[in-house]
């Protein structure tokens, strides 16, 4: 076997095999507490156009002037797209209200459910199935 | 001589004659369904979704695709041991009926491996839209055959 082969099978290996990580997908009981809604505003910073989930980051500032940089868990970026929100609409600096949960964690990470922009549209962000608490949002449960 | 043809042609014929009715080839599994998703799949999936899209920041775009062939090697791997998956879900200890379970192992099995030519041809769009294709997958189960969070998961119950 040469030294290139050896390398990637310990690449490879090591890809599969990192214990304790984070699954990227995940069920909304598993990460997220129906019980913390919240509503975040500020500017974008940084989108993840990444299946299976969009991220949404964005800075927020507080009553006291503190600023603090949440991430934000959409739905995948093919249900954006359905709904109207593409990587190019969520440019740095576009002004969004986020409506969604917290993470049980209690980190600056939510699961979010709408997202409104600065021209008052509105469009579901989250996905269907997750196991996200039934709050009306989600067009399949109307 | 024409004794040794004879042996020669018995000999040849009893190497060619057909084994005796097949058994069932035994298995060993090494672990439940939940064992399977965490040790053989959820990596696997991750290591496809983490390899295309892209990041988008002030400073500019970050696109996720390998950019070297071992990379791409790497995930195509990936993508035949989530297509490899579908066979290990369809395993009498690990299926749940022959119905809707089979119908989303093969899924599976066929979407893995569209992630696999995706790789080979080193087609980051393809892959992505695969990687939407494969949550799909994920999701269909796990709506059926999963309730709410691990504590209510049925498979582990």
């Amino acid at each position: 076997m040469s030294l290139k082969q050896i390398t990637l099978f310990a690449s490879v290996a090591l890809a599969l095999c990192v214990p304790g990580q984070l699954s990227a997908h995940h069920a909304f009981g598993a990460e997220f507490d129906p019980n913390r809604p919240l509503i975040l505003r500020g500017p974008v910073t940084k989108v993840e156009w990444v299946n299976p989930h969009a991220w949404i980051h964005l800075e927020i500032t507080n009553d006291d002037g503190s600023k603090e940089s949440w991430a934000v868990e959409g739905g995948t970026p093919n249900t954006l797209l359905r709904r109207g929100i593409n990587k190019n609409s969520l440019v740095p600096g576009t002004l969004i209200i986020v409506d969604g949960y917290q993470s049980k964690d209690r980190s600056n990470r939510a699961n979010g459910r709408d997202i409104t922009f600065a021209d008052g549209s509105k469009i579901f962000m989250g996905t269907s199935g997750t196991g996200a608490p039934e709050d009306g949002r989600d067009p399949k449960e109307r | 001589m024409r004794l040794v043809c004879f042996l020669t042609v018995v000999l040849l014929l009893g190497g060619c004659t057909q084994p005796e009715k097949s058994k069932p080839i035994p298995f060993k599994t090494t672990g439940d369904v939940k064992h399977t998703m965490q040790w053989v799949l959820d990596p696997a999936a991750d290591h496809i979704w983490d390899s295309a899209g892209s990041v988008i920041t002030a400073e500019g775009v970050e696109e996720l695709a390998p950019t070297t062939d071992e990379g791409w090697l790497a995930v195509q791997h990936s993508a035949v041991v989530v297509a490899e998956t579908g066979n290990l879900l369809l395993m009498p200890s690990r299926a749940r009926d022959d119905q809707d379970w089979q119908e989303i192992a093969l899924g599976l099995i066929d979407v893995g491996m569209r992630a696999a030519k995706a790789a080979e041809a080193k087609d980051a769009d393809a892959l992505f839209e695969v990687g939407g294709q494969l949550y799909r997958v994920c999701v269909s189960c796990h709506t059926q055959y999963m309730q709410g969070d691990e504590k209510r998961d049925p498979l582990t119950e």
